[in-house]
């Protein structure tokens, strides 16, 4: 008897004094998803990465606004959505205590706007996303970003008319370039051997005319 | 376009999926349930019912009777029959089979009685929400009292969710609706960092350590370079040779020598 006493008395309490005493949990715990919805640019890469659907977005086309939505009571706590989440928006937090009595309170949701397309006027991507992407883009240098920020509050179908135009405008350009270059020569050629003139000036025109 | 959505859940379109017609309580049992509510004062028996989940709900249950959680302190016990219980802990999606056997074990269970809904499974089907062969949720079959979400909820979740059944503590969730104020702006993470480094240096630090880890050590590493004034390698090798963990300070090797090769790349051919 005694032994076992001496026994108890090393062994300690072994019950937690939870729900009377906060629980000390790990700090990489992974309890509720946090949502921050002022850092969250309703990108929906935690919609696609969530394999349980928890999260999902729903596009209201009326109101132009696109909301993000979470249902904690289909989460699996995985964490593939802070994974996933490239503006640390979302983060599985240390809070476990979930127990809900009616189920619509296990939902959050935000709303944000969508933007409209500066040349169609259709609303194509949400707006905080746009603006976002435009200042990250303007701490990258080169052409190639340049361009990307001028067409930023395009839509995908009027940008892509855009490139098919700057496209056509080059070409355009280039086959303007050539053209002005063989004019030239034959007018080099021509100042130049006045008695050879009949054939080169044939050739001359061939040329232009493949071009054009 | 888009299917219509249901306020608190994503549901599928209904001939994907059938819906049952949930059991309602009537007027009395109501009564007598708000009742118990209020008054009770005893030990409760509980009732596990498993609707098809993968156990690791039922493990999560038997890990919340042991010495360390110890239910039985708030006379919470599992017992073997639904006729002797007070509180029917239903977990798993509801499969097509064992929704009869969960209607018996409620028709079963004297009245008036508490149900749970327990785990993802319980609450909405969870991962397997729309699986053909699940109903999705015990709220499909029988009226659900408290909903413990978590796959599994670990003992500590089960004790809460039991407090907020016997109405010992109050629900902390509750639904909210944020809306994007005018003009708001998301932050661009670490602007201090060349957006080119940064890429760099994030995609290294996830392969060396995960999505999760890999974010919270690149945010140290990142954090080191902007708080640097003049001699930001200088600060680099000091946070390095402080570091006494040898996994992470692999990685911030490895992340100084990523930062070592794009300053050379600027000085030869002038990119960042
Ligand atoms: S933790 Fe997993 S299941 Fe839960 S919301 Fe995030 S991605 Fe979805
Ligand atoms: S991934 Fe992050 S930023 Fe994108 S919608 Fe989800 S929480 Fe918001
Ligand atoms: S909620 Fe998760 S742990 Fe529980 S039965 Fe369903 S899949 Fe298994």
């Amino acid at each position: 008897m005694l032994k076992l006493w001496k026994l108890e008395r090393k062994t300690g309490e072994a019950t937690v004094a939870y729900p009377f005493a906060p629980l000390p949990v790990n700090k990489d715990m992974r309890g509720k998803p946090v949502h921050d919805a002022a850092a969250c640019v309703a990108c929906a890469a935690c919609a696609v990465a969530c394999p349980a659907d928890a999260i999902w977005m729903s596009v209201d086309p009326d109101a132009e606004t696109i909301t993000w939505n979470i249902n904690y009571g289909r989460c699996i706590f995985c964490g593939r959505c802070e994974e996933s989440c490239p503006f640390e928006a979302i983060r599985l937090s240390q809070e476990f205590e979930l127990a809900v009595t009616s189920k619509a309170d296990l939902h959050d949701q935000a709303v944000y706007k969508i933007q409209e397309c500066s040349v169609c006027g259709r609303p194509f991507a949400p707006r905080k996303e746009v603006d976002l992407a435009r200042r990250v883009l303007d701490q990258v240098v080169g052409s190639a970003a340049a361009w990307q920020r001028d067409v930023l509050d395009v839509c995908p179908a009027c940008r892509r008319r855009l490139d098919a135009q700057r496209a056509k405008a080059s070409c355009d350009a280039a086959n303007a370039a050539v053209l002005l270059e063989a004019i030239e020569r034959d007018a080099a050629q021509a100042g130049g051997a006045d008695a050879a003139g009949a054939t080169d000036a044939a050739d001359g025109g061939t040329s232009a005319e493949g071009v054009r | 376009m888009a299917e219509p959505l249901d306020m608190t859940e994503r549901v599928l379109p209904a001939g994907l999926q059938y819906q049952p017609t949930p059991i309602q309580l009537d007027e009395k049992v109501k009564a007598a349930k708000a009742a118990l509510a209020t008054s009770i004062r005893r030990s409760v028996y509980a009732y596990r019912c498993d609707l098809g989940g993968c156990n690791g709900c039922e493990i999560e249950i038997f890990g919340s009777i042991t010495p360390v959680f110890d239910t039985e302190r708030f006379g919470v016990k599992v017992v073997p029959s639904p006729r002797q219980a007070d509180v029917l802990i239903y977990t798993g999606a509801v499969t097509r089979a064992m929704r009869m056997p969960g209607i018996r074990a409620f028709q079963a269970a004297p009245d008036p009685k508490i149900v749970i809904s327990y785990g993802a499974c319980g609450c909405t089907g969870g991962i397997f929400y729309d699986n053909y062969c699940v109903w999705g949720g015990t709220d499909k079959i029988v009226p659900v009292d408290v909903y413990i979400p978590g796959c599994p909820p670990s003992p500590a979740q089960t004790v809460y969710g039991f407090a907020v059944a016997l109405g010992l503590l109050d629900q902390k969730l509750h639904a909210t609706t944020d809306v994007e104020k005018d003009g708001e702006e998301a932050p661009v993470l670490h602007p201090g960092v060349p957006y080119r480094l940064r890429v760099a240096l994030e995609r290294t630090a996830r392969q060396m350590a995960g999505y999760r880890y890999g974010r919270d050590l690149v945010n140290e590493f990142m954090d080191v370079l902007e708080g640097a004034r003049y001699d930001v390698m200088g600060a680099v090798d000091e946070f390095i040779r402080r570091c006494d963990d040898p996994r992470r300070r692999e990685i911030f090797v490895a992340l100084r020598q990523v930062v070592d090769a794009s300053v050379v790349g600027d000085v030869n051919d002038g990119r960042r």
